[in-house]
């Protein structure tokens, strides 16, 4: 999967997101909220199984950073 | 903890619900929140509306109307129970527990065993794991009510709980029978994460506080996180336990948290939708204790009359803690689904 993808996969899972590139500063966001940190584990959980936290969300500066939670997979 | 139990069997379930609905939008416009943030938490979360108790009605008036409803449902006479058994956390008072005040209610023999649980989203589970070990060891007939007021502790300009609960009672009737039935459970606690469900004060560590420490504090993103690594391995447990399949299983009944958690938990457990009770929470919010018997009867009630299902329920909360089962249901009495008072 390449980073264009996981991208639009991201914005067609999170709402806030939907318009997003991988500058967009999360905390920029009107709604980056409790609600959009849930639909970003959501997102990890069904769309790659994989696990994370909220706390890992937070902790994400950029949507470049919420990439960057998911593996390389060459 | 894992048990398998067998000779006893799930006889009829009833549930009654608050008789005042709330609109979710309507609260939440006339709480001067914006439409559009009302909207989004409504198609995400499935926020519709809930039903909660009138005033002066508690979780003892829900339960012991399901329970006189049920045992006439069942033509059963109340003096032939060996124990009731009263799972909530909004009890009437601190003393006496509520079964006591139940036993009165219903008129049941002294001879009848009567003891509260203090759980919440996971209670129905153990207070039915209990039945069935009472039935085990020599009780013919069991009662267990599960109901909550949960609505009554929240913080009405708290957005993160206030929308969310609604308030109901349930019964149910557990049976020895000579019948070759199992039913096979998985418990777990997680105490570290006592914090992200509680109400601080009112108990004896805190018996005042501000206000906002008598409320329900809830830390949403940390419960979803619990439900998706918790609840799966125990659905699987008791899968193994009875030898089942997700396709092998007819009804998968998750506590009705809401429908994004209860979607979000069944796709991770490997269940389909359609197996899978989730719209009920829309219609009547999160129902703590009694959801799971409220979407059994919401959802698999014709089915549970008619003939045998086979289902692994579970419930999942305050605590942490959570309890899983898989048993063969029915053909059972489900009464209908009521409001109180009506």
């Amino acid at each position: 999967m390449t980073l264009e993808q996981k991208l639009a996969a991201l914005r067609a899972d999170v709402d806030v997101l939907a318009t997003a590139t991988p500058e967009t500063v999360l905390g920029s966001l009107p709604n980056w909220d409790s609600l959009a940190i849930l639909l970003v584990v959501s997102h990890f959980e069904h769309g790659h199984q994989q696990t994370i936290t909220g706390a890992q969300v937070r902790a994400c500066r950029t949507v470049a950073d919420l990439l960057a939670l998911l593996p390389h997979k060459p | 903890m894992q048990s398998s139990l067998t000779h006893v069997r799930l006889a009829g379930i009833a549930v009654t619900v608050g008789s005042v609905v709330r609109d979710f939008q309507a609260e939440g416009l006339a709480a001067g929140q914006d439409p559009a943030q009302l909207a989004r938490l409504a198609k995400a979360v499935g926020l519709r509306e809930r039903r909660v108790a009138a005033p002066g009605v508690t979780a003892l008036d829900l339960c012991a109307d399901a329970a006189a409803r049920l045992l006439d449902e069942a033509a059963v006479d109340a003096s032939s129970l060996d124990a009731v058994i009263f799972v909530t956390q909004t009890p009437d008072h601190p003393q006496p527990n509520n079964a006591s005040l139940l036993h009165a209610r219903l008129r049941l023999s002294k001879a009848a065993a009567a003891y509260d649980l203090s759980l919440g989203c996971s209670g129905w589970v153990y207070g039915l794991h209990q039945a069935a070990m009472l039935c085990g060891a020599g009780a013919a007939r069991v009662l267990v009510c599960a109901g909550d007021t949960l609505s009554r502790l929240v913080d009405p300009n708290d957005p993160a709980t206030a929308p969310l609960f609604g308030d109901a009672g349930s019964a149910m009737l557990v049976e020895k029978t000579g019948e070759a039935t199992s039913m096979h459970f998985v418990f777990g606690t997680d105490g570290t994460g006592a914090s992200a469900i509680i109400v601080p004060a009112g108990g004896a560590r805190q018996s005042e506080g501000a206000v906002s420490s008598a409320c329900l504090r809830m830390d949403g993103a940390a419960v979803y996180e619990f439900a998706l690594r918790e609840v799966p391995p125990a659905v699987a447990g008791v899968l193994k336990l009875a030898g089942w399949t997700p396709e092998a299983t007819d009804h998968l009944v998750l506590h009705q948290a809401n429908r994004f958690v209860v979607s979000s938990v069944a796709r991770k457990c490997g269940f389909p939708e359609a197996k899978v009770p989730m719209n009920l929470v829309e219609q009547f919010g999160n129902q703590s204790s009694a959801s799971i018997p409220a979407a059994m009867a919401h959802a698999c009630a014709e089915a549970l009359q008619g003939s045998r299902s086979r289902l692994v329920v579970c419930g999942f909360g305050v605590g942490f803690s959570w309890g899983a089962a898989a048993l063969e249901a029915g053909p059972m009495v489900v009464a209908p689904t009521l409001a109180f008072p009506r």
